[in-house]
């Protein structure tokens, strides 16, 4: 049974910044939620549930952020997604009328038929808690859970150890909150590693994280595998690193499978597209036409928008299984040379944004499916892995202690800090410093409202921290938002801390922060305190 | 925000203090280094006018005045040993400022401070430590785990090692696309179903075609929307325009060469409360024969 000549490792990274405000009754940024929800973790879901139906054994890696299993478990954002949902099918159903006798009448029965079932999985299967169907495929044995930085905090960017130790410490409680056992992996915001940060990995029993492949390659002493074993850090813990070369195959813009014409055209949305009376329901309460996520055409070639042709959900289907089936046979090729070259079974890391998978590229849960069961049934050298069976099988692995290093363009921190975001860690780095200061003073107090006070520091502090903050300043995309985000957390942060410091503490409006920015109700508070840091 | 809806829900009594600037300083002389990348470090400084007193006071205001203002950088080894530095000269009233290294793999700390002209240093605040990452491979082989020189090499070049800076300069880009859809969700402001991205990107592929007999005829126009009170009394221009029931309107207008300017006032039904939107478009049309 062991003659496969190496392993696949297949990891996909699922986070969105903590978006919620229930200070408005609808809010546009809400929506990456939504359209993700539809998108990518609930059609994820679809698959893992179709193939072990028909037995197919598969393996991937996914991270759950903290952010992401909060807004999953939010009931607000779950009341507001329902009524997304509840939209969508209002609106396939009249699609189906208004497309009959038009080449986009099956598509318009696909749409239609999807959303039907994301509501069924949401809610017969889940009862709207959709945690549960992760969890379900993690206690199977198909799916490994990591958890990540509590609100993909950026590391290396920190200066106080206090405060990674809290972004690791909030995660697995959090972790262990909604998946009832204690995260083996994580996966750092950005694969961004600062050497000795694996020590505070290693203190809550985290066996394994993921690097960029430079993080290992240009490790000491010299990688004797490559990327294509892990190490261990000089805590034990292991470091798996991706690789380049699958990376590439999907990304890339020349080579990347997501470009190809039979697939659909994003940018032609019915929100664009139709009357506005009729489309205007299903809009924000502003009635500003924007995407709505239906869509009928493909992507055609280079043509302009009015020129692109209906879209054909069976022919962009079997491009999928084409691609998946070209995916498959690279891996092995790959991994058969590897085998012979290294001497040993290698095990390649394919890391990527699950929000890739659907939202950006609509056949991408397609794609994996297809992929999964090709892999299952028509070959046999290469099998899939999770990390830790990998360990299992391997456990000798070499001592390298990585170098500084970011998935993040240029491979290091540029990215989280250049001229248009530098600005943001003078008062990140003073909020940090106050919320120690807090947690050391404050450690034994049994005061409850101080008690509930230094919660809402700390949620306040962890949601300026989230690297998408800078990350957006720095592609100019959503930038008012990212900044106005970024300020508004540390000043309430700021207001609060004052009021402890003054003996003064003003219930009306912690209660309005806590109502705001609700992330962690279980928020340790004492994560932050030096204390952590002598264990 | 970029909210789609400006309506607050009214169910709080808190004054809304939030979204003003954050403070230029926090009142500490202090400063902090981060590192960026293998040659590339970031500081940033607060000197409080005290400190700057106490040290003219020490030194007399003549010295401070005719000081260098620098920033040290000094090397460090392993053992916290000082192995060398250099200054960079700078005015304290930069409060940041990003430091090249001529070496990878370092390590390094900073101090604030002036060089008298007797060419003494004095520090003002020294900074945290930083180790910069190496950016190449190391020299150190393992010997429990040896790979002779030429298959390193090779095992190199498998694992991708062409492809770092350029390889994940592609992934980010590719991630940044994630958001510049969204972008393009959220600032598409045309009906034409045309973003300003996928535009952009057509209007390259056709710079780059050459195509003979070929005719094209266009012409552009502008559509203004957008919302209001349903009992507001909405002024476009010096036009009084009807609303719909819901409270939306939309215009459309000629669009020639040249400039157009469209105001918009939207006056609450009491006429205590106004608010205004004007917008300043400029069309140039030009032929390429």
């Amino acid at each position: 049974m062991n003659n496969e000549k190496g392993y696949l490792c297949l990891v996909l990274h699922a986070h969105l910044p903590y978006v919620r405000h229930p200070e408005y009754p609808d809010f546009l940024e809400e929506d990456w939620f939504f359209e993700a929800m539809c998108e990518t973790y609930i059609p994820l879901l679809d698959i893992y549930e179709r193939l072990t139906n028909e037995g197919v054994d598969f393996r991937i890696t996914m991270s759950l952020t903290p952010p992401l299993c909060n807004m999953m478990s939010d009931p607000l954002l779950n009341e507001r997604f329902k009524n997304y949902l509840y939209k969508r099918i209002e609106l396939c159903e009249k699609e189906i009328f208004r497309t009959k006798n038009t080449p986009f009448y099956k598509t318009a029965q696909m749409y239609l038929s999807r959303f039907l079932r994301i509501r069924e999985i949401y809610e017969d299967y889940y009862k709207g808690y959709i945690i549960n169907g992760f969890k379900k495929f993690q206690e199977l044995g198909k799916l490994e859970i990591i958890t990540c930085c509590a609100t993909h905090g950026f590391l290396p960017l920190q200066i106080r150890k206090e405060a990674v130790n809290a972004q690791i410490k909030i995660a697995t409680d959090d972790y262990r909150e909604k998946f009832g056992r204690s995260p083996r992996g994580i996966w750092l915001a950005e694969c961004a590693y600062n050497p000795g940060d694996d020590h505070f990995l290693k203190d809550y029993g985290i066996r394994f994280f993921f690097l960029e492949t430079h993080g290992i390659l240009y490790g000491t002493p010299r990688p004797r595998y490559g990327v294509y074993a892990p190490v261990y850090c000089p805590s034990g813990v292991a470091a798996f690193a991706r690789d380049m070369e699958s990376a590439h195959q999907v990304w890339s813009a020349e080579m990347g499978y997501p470009g190809d014409y039979r697939y659909r055209e994003f940018y032609r949305d019915v929100g664009y597209d139709l009357d506005y009376d009729y489309i205007k329901p299903y809009l924000h309460l502003d009635g500003v036409r924007r995407n709505v996520g239906i869509k009928y055409y493909k992507i055609t070639g280079r043509v302009p928008l009015s020129e692109k042709q209906p879209y054909e959900p069976d022919e962009a289907k079997e491009i999928a299984a084409i691609h998946a089936g070209n995916f498959m046979f690279n891996r092995e090729r790959q991994i058969e040379y590897l085998e012979s070259f290294l001497g040993r079974k290698p095990v390649v890391v394919s890391m990527y944004d699950a929000e890739l998978f659907g939202h950006w590229w609509f056949e991408g849960p397609w794609f994996l499916e297809y992929l999964f069961k090709k892999i299952h049934y028509d070959q046999k050298t290469i099998k899939m892995i999770t990390p830790i069976e990998y360990l299992n099988i391997y456990p000798d692995n070499q001592v390298v202690q990585p170098i500084m290093s970011s998935w993040g363009d240029k491979g290091y921190n540029e990215v989280w800090l250049n001229g248009s975001n530098d600005w943001i860690y003078r008062h990140l780095h003073k909020a940090t410093q106050r919320m120690i200061d807090l947690a050391n003073k404050f450690y034994h107090t049994t005061d409850p409202l101080i008690i509930r006070t230094l919660k809402q520091c700390a949620r306040e502090l962890v949601l300026a921290t989230s690297s998408d903050w800078p990350f957006l300043m720095t592609v100019g995309t959503a930038k008012t938002y990212s900044t106005r985000r970024f300020i508004t957390h540390i000043q309430r942060f700021t207001k609060l801390w004052e009021s402890i410091e003054a003996g003064k503490i003003d219930e009306a409006f912690l209660s309005d922060c806590e109502w705001k920015d609700n992330i962690f109700k279980n928020m340790d508070w004492k994560a932050f305190a030096s204390f952590n840091l002598k264990k | 925000m970029s909210s789609s809806s400006s309506k607050k829900l009214e169910n709080q009594n808190i004054p809304d203090n939030e979204y003003k600037t954050l403070p230029e300083g926090y009142g500490e002389t202090e400063a902090v280094l981060l590192p960026r990348d293998p040659y590339w470090m970031y500081i940033y400084w607060e000197i409080t006018e005290n400190s700057v007193k106490n040290l003219i006071s020490s030194i007399g205001i003549e010295t401070y005045s005719s000081a260098k203002k620098v920033i040290r950088v000094y090397e460090i080894s392993e053992k916290d040993e000082f192995l060398g530095f250099f200054d960079i000269p700078v005015i304290f009233e930069a409060r940041n400022w990003y430091i090249n290294v001529k070496e990878c793999g370092k390590t390094y700390l900073c101090e604030i401070g002036i060089i008298t002209p007797d060419g003494r240093f004095i520090g003002i605040v020294k900074t945290n430590k930083v180790s910069l990452p190496r950016a190449g491979v190391s020299d150190i082989i393992d010997e429990k785990w040896m790979i002779v020189n030429h298959e390193f090499e090779k095992l190199l070049e498998i694992s991708g090692v062409d492809y770092i800076g350029k390889g994940s300069a592609e992934i980010a880009k590719s991630l940044a696309q994630r958001w510049e859809m969204l972008k393009s969700v959220f600032s598409r402001v045309s009906s034409f179903g045309i973003s300003s991205f996928s535009s952009h990107e057509i209007l390259k592929e056709k710079e780059k075609e050459k195509v003979k007999n070929f005719w094209l005829v266009a012409d552009c126009e502008v559509v203004v929307y957008g919302a209001t009170e349903p009992n507001a009394t909405l002024i476009v221009g010096d036009r009084k325009i009807n609303l719909n029931p819901d409270g939306t309107f939309a215009l459309r207008y000629a669009l020639g060469d040249g400039n157009i300017v469209i105001p918009i006032r939207a006056v609450s039904q009491d006429g205590t409360m106004k608010r205004g939107i004007t917008f300043k478009i400029s069309r140039e049309t030009t032929k390429d024969e």
